[in-house]
């Protein structure tokens, strides 16, 4: 696996609390794969982020309705598109993926770059014009521009990156179809994730486990927006 | 030496102005009075070759800026310095946003390790920035942020921020119309101090009686031209033109 190497090291990082035990290993795949998936993303939305906020062209509108659709896109076509393309008559075939964190994370990957070019795009348009020209007029390059506004736009990047994160870390439907919700034989997670174990023990009427993993799940979900809201703050207060 | 020859502008098919004419010196202040929605906003524009004209040609020292290469071009775009009605600030500190012009202009190696230096040691302020602040009377607040500041201190270190890199033209528009006396008083005086640096000045504004108090020459935009161009008191006393002298007793009402 391309990202397997990777993912070694991680583990020998962390070592043995994220290993032992079948709930931290759960935890581990969820972070591990949301993290990688919204990384990616992020450097793949901010960038046509900024193509799309400083350019006019023509089928613009059309790449933004695209965009706004793909908010909306249920993410258990998206699994189930990915798991064809991953498939071994599928074009990434080759790269025997189905059922692995990697597959997990291009389907996430999908999922979560929408939102991000989405919100990234509406605060970069929203960064006031006479910013931009200012840093134009003083004598900036059309990158030094760019980058005024990407400074600019922070905090509402910032809030897309938060938003991604949110999607893929609580979706279901696609890593259960491209990961298949494995573990190992001694019980450690390979491609469960705390959503798919959710839903797993819940169907096994081990509601304890499913309730356990539901608070960690949303305490995760409440750390990452308290990080990003404490950061937003200092942005307007100071 | 800034000189626009027979520029003509549009805004979406709508002529602004036809084959207007001005040049700026060394050390002079000249002023651009005309009434709101006249076109002084993009008369600046293209004087800072930020705007690209329909027609005709804006030189500097003689050289055709639209007729060069971008880097070159870039170079003299870099002798400018312009103010804008709202002050524009960025999101950062007072320093930060008056240092903007002197960091831009370096290399990329250098920012980067000025940005890696002043991370581990933030405080550290550019002489030039100390002495443009100093201009506007706003040394106190350096390292305040701008959010911090009100409306008038905010346009002073607008003007602080275009002057720092010390440029050969500064293009003021409209830089006090929202200030209150006080602060239009510390601009009136950093504009002086900016024509005794040499600094080639323009004003844009509605308020006659500024371009009497600032200004060297004046001009008068009326409809798509200058009507009138020339010394601030021959144009205010003896008008020669007719729409001018409507304009200037306040009988011409747009």
């Amino acid at each position: 696996m391309p990202l397997e190497p990777l993912t070694e090291l991680l583990l020998a990082v962390f070592d043995s609390p994220f290993r032992e035990g079948y709930v931290p290993s759960i935890i581990y795949v969820s972070l591990y794969v949301s993290l990688t998936a919204v990384t990616l993303s992020t450097l793949f939305s901010v960038p046509v982020a900024v193509v799309l906020g400083f350019n006019d062209f023509f089928g613009k509108r059309f790449v933004k309705s695209v965009i706004n659709t793909g908010m909306g896109f249920p993410s258990v076509v998206v699994g189930l598109v990915v798991l064809f393309a991953v498939s071994n008559q599928g074009p990434l075939g080759s790269l025997e993926l189905v059922f692995t964190r990697e597959a997990m994370i291009i389907s996430q990957f999908v999922l979560a770059t929408p939102p991000i070019t989405a919100i990234s795009l509406a605060a970069i348009t929203g960064v006031d014009e006479n910013v931009r020209g200012a840093a134009h007029v003083l004598g900036g390059t059309r990158l030094d521009v760019a980058l005024v506004v990407l400074k600019e736009a922070r905090y509402g990047i910032a809030t897309a990156i938060l938003a991604g994160f949110g999607r893929a870390i609580s979706e279901v439907g696609s890593v259960l179809i491209v990961g298949g919700n494995i573990t190992g034989s001694d019980g450690i997670s390979k491609t469960r994730t705390l959503t798919t174990a959710i839903q797993l023990e819940a169907r096994q009427g081990r509601y304890e486990t499913a309730m356990v993993l539901g608070a960690i799940l949303v305490v995760l979900v409440l750390a990452v927006n308290a990080v990003v809201v404490r950061f937003g703050d200092r942005g307007v207060q100071r | 030496m800034l000189r626009a020859t027979d520029v003509s502008q549009s805004y979406r098919d709508e002529s602004v102005f036809r084959e207007l004419s001005i040049g700026i010196d060394a050390g002079e202040v000249v002023a651009v009075i005309g009434p709101s929605g006249v076109g002084k906003t993009t008369l600046l524009r293209t004087l800072a070759l930020s705007l690209e004209p329909d027609g005709g040609a804006v030189t500097f020292d003689g050289a055709d800026a639209w007729t060069l290469e971008e880097a070159e071009r870039l170079s003299l775009r870099r002798r400018v310095g312009m103010v804008f009605q709202e002050a524009s600030l960025f999101d950062a500190s007072v320093a930060r946003n008056v240092e903007y012009g002197l960091r831009i202009r370096r290399s990329w190696s250098e920012r980067l390790r000025e940005g890696l230096r002043s991370t581990v040691r933030p405080d550290g302020t550019n002489e030039a920035v100390r002495e443009s602040l100093d201009v506007v009377g706003l040394t106190d607040k350096t390292n305040q942020h701008v959010a911090s500041l009100s409306g008038g201190e905010a346009q002073r270190v607008s003007f602080a921020r275009a002057l720092a890199y010390d440029p050969d033209v500064l293009l003021l528009d409209e830089p006090t119309s929202d200030l209150d006396p006080r602060n239009t008083a510390v601009i009136e005086e950093a504009i002086a101090e900016a024509r005794d640096r040499g600094i080639g000045v323009v004003v844009a504004t509605h308020d006659m009686h500024q371009a009497e108090r600032v200004a060297d020459r004046a001009a008068v935009l009326l409809g798509d031209s200058i009507t009138e161009i020339g010394p601030t008191e021959e144009i205010f006393e003896h008008p020669s033109n007719e729409r001018t002298r409507k304009f200037i007793s306040g009988e011409l009402v747009y």
